[in-house]
């Protein structure tokens, strides 16, 4: 029943129809942009449809993992930052919690059903993300195989091909994969929220701190921090485009962000549960 | 671990609870028994509201022990929770659920779907005027209809306990009336423990069957209402000249001091009526009224309270 009620009341919520709306006009902007770095570099005679980059290897396929690779990493921590944040500290400053604990149920089920819920929702707009870049790609620059070069986004290292069919399954396969990935500053932000008082706090708070572990894991500065940062692990789904599958890399790195989550996820709880309601 | 039937609703010992420096409640005991309202008063930040959370289980006790049906509310919440329900003040709705909707989720929720009849959540709506708005979302209720639908979400399904905060905030007259009566039938009919908290005593004096009345986080009085007010009746008259009558009083040893502009208090019982207009006329006292005098609540406390100041020599 309270996972029903929490659903009810997310589905009611702005937020799931916000992260919606947010994730296609970023979309759409995205669109634009390679539209108009296309004219500028044609002079204006760009063909939308397949001449706007080098129509050798850009096609919708490359458009909607550019697209998913730039909306995992500033959007869709924001998005799941704010789900985890208005869980805990949301219903603390409503009061919606103090009447959900006078309630013959555990505090183990009401954060239980939080936390699953914040997950379906994770892995909803992640999903959604992707499949409107893939959508968005095929209807307005159209497929075919995806080929990958190396560049600033470090996609890869060296030219990668993959058969369209192959790239989809691969897109497939990102989906889980990025949701685990996102699933380690959902947590963190549920953390934060059992420490805060109001939803807008633990939101900043969380998203801020993200913000900072994204720039530091990035930094070369800041290389002997990286591999206790769970940022520097997040776009290792970024393998899974690859002509040859590095399954060991990609379960290392999977088992280590399933741990941030894990651990984030009991600090989340073992506060929830023992604090008190002042 | 399941509550206790022999077990009183509330039982408090000895209750400290503190918050940094400052000790919000000192020393409380407490005992609700089935069948009977219990009210709680005391001005902003006596500790009323520790008291509910703590209560409620949202708080642990720094010292003392505090039991519902036996059981520690902080530790064994789920268990405690299925015999008592609360009406927090300003009543924390879920706004996005219509009145229908968080009644029957609310009411599910830890137990099993058949315990909750569709039947019951409407006329628990019903109970508290609500059945014409059930199925609008509470957002747009007013502040009198969240109370409402408050109350209505703590009686379903029906406690053994219930704990009420400021229940009478934001309704109207009529609602008050009504919302006693139901109170009274809960306790006369179905031998329900009713906790009632309020900053105002005119709003608890003629419903409730024992008064705690907290200041500083200590009980400045415990017990019947009545026995607040017991012993500081008073004979108030009115006579012209009044010095004159007042000096004729004291020359027949009863003790009268001034109150207000024209009028003088007299102890209870140290006069009749009779005798003083006997008295008067012989003097050409002219005895404008004579009427007892029975302080209400509020101004017997806060005699008590300036009492209590005095006794101590200062505000604690």
């Amino acid at each position: 029943m309270i996972l029903r009620l929490e659903n009810l009341r997310l589905w009611r919520s702005r937020r799931p129809y916000l992260a919606a709306f947010g994730l296609a006009f970023f979309l759409v902007l995205m669109l634009v942009g390679f539209y108009t770095y296309a004219q500028t570099k044609t002079s204006g005679g760009a063909d939308f449809g397949y001449t706007y980059e080098n129509r050798s290897y850009f096609n919708g396929l490359t458009f909607a993992l550019y697209a998913f690779y730039f909306g995992f990493l500033l959007l869709l921590p924001v998005f799941v930052c704010t789900e985890g944040g208005v869980q805990v500290a949301g219903d603390t400053s409503s009061g919606a919690l103090h009447m959900l604990l006078t309630r013959p149920l555990s505090r183990a089920r009401l954060f239980l059903a939080k936390l699953a819920l914040s997950m379906a929702l994770a892995a909803g707009i992640t999903g959604l993300l992707l499949g409107l870049a893939l959508v968005l790609g095929l209807f307005a620059v159209g497929w075919g195989d995806l080929d990958l070069y190396p560049g600033v986004l470090q996609m890869t290292d060296r030219r990668q091909h993959l058969e369209q069919s192959e790239a989809l399954a691969r897109f497939l396969l990102a989906w889980p994969a990025a949701t685990l990935a996102l699933a380690v500053p959902l947590t963190f932000s549920l953390w934060i929220s059992t420490h805060a008082k109001s939803a807008v706090n633990a939101v900043g708070t969380s998203v801020s701190i993200y913000l900072v572990l994204y720039v530091v894991a990035e930094i070369h500065f800041f290389q002997e921090l990286r591999p206790w940062l769970f940022t520097s692990y997040m776009p290792y789904w970024r393998g899974l485009f690859r002509e040859e599958l590095d399954w060991t890399g990609l379960v290392k790195d999977a088992s280590k962000l399933a741990g941030f989550a894990c651990l984030f996820a009991a600090l989340a709880f073992r506060r929830f549960r023992s604090r008190e309601e002042a | 671990m399941t509550a206790q039937d022999d077990e009183p609703p509330v039982l408090a010992a000895g209750v400290c609870k503190r918050f940094g420096t400052r000790t919000a409640l000192d020393g409380l005991d407490l005992e609700v028994r089935p069948g009977e309202i219990v009210g709680l008063a005391g001005p902003n930040g006596s500790g009323k509201t520790t008291l509910l959370k703590l209560l409620a289980g949202f708080l642990s006790p720094d010292e003392g022990d505090v039991r519902l049906f036996g059981q520690d509310p902080f530790r064994q919440q789920k268990s405690v929770m299925r015999d008592v329900r609360f009406a927090f003040a300003p009543p924390p709705l879920l706004g996005s659920l219509t009145a229908r909707e968080q009644l029957s989720y609310l009411a599910r929720l830890g137990r099993r779907r058949a315990e909750v009849t569709r039947a019951d959540v409407a006329a628990t709506l019903a109970l508290v005027g609500l059945e014409e708005r059930a199925d609008d979302r509470v957002e747009t209720f007013s502040f009198g209809m969240r109370q409402r639908l408050n109350l209505a979400q703590a009686l379903l399904p029906r406690p053994r306990l219930l704990v009420l905060d400021e229940p009478n905030d934001g309704l109207d007259p009529l609602a008050v009336i009504e919302l006693r009566g139901i109170l009274r039938t809960l306790r006369d009919e179905h031998g329900l423990a009713i906790l009632l908290s309020s900053h105002l005593l005119i709003e608890v004096e003629e419903l409730v069957d024992r008064l705690l009345v907290l200041v500083e986080g200590r009980t400045l009085f415990a017990g019947a209402p009545a026995r607040l007010t017991a012993g500081r009746e008073r004979i108030l008259i009115e006579a012209e000249p009044r010095d004159a009558a007042r000096e004729l009083l004291a020359k027949r040893g009863i003790p009268a001091t001034p109150e207000g502009a024209v009028a003088l208090a007299l102890p209870a019982g140290s006069v009749e009526l009779v005798d003083v207009v006997e008295l008067f006329n012989a003097r050409g006292i002219r005895l404008e009224s004579f009427r007892r005098d029975v302080p209400t609540l509020e101004a017997a406390l806060l005699a008590t309270l300036q009492g209590e100041v005095e006794r101590n020599g200062r505000t604690r």
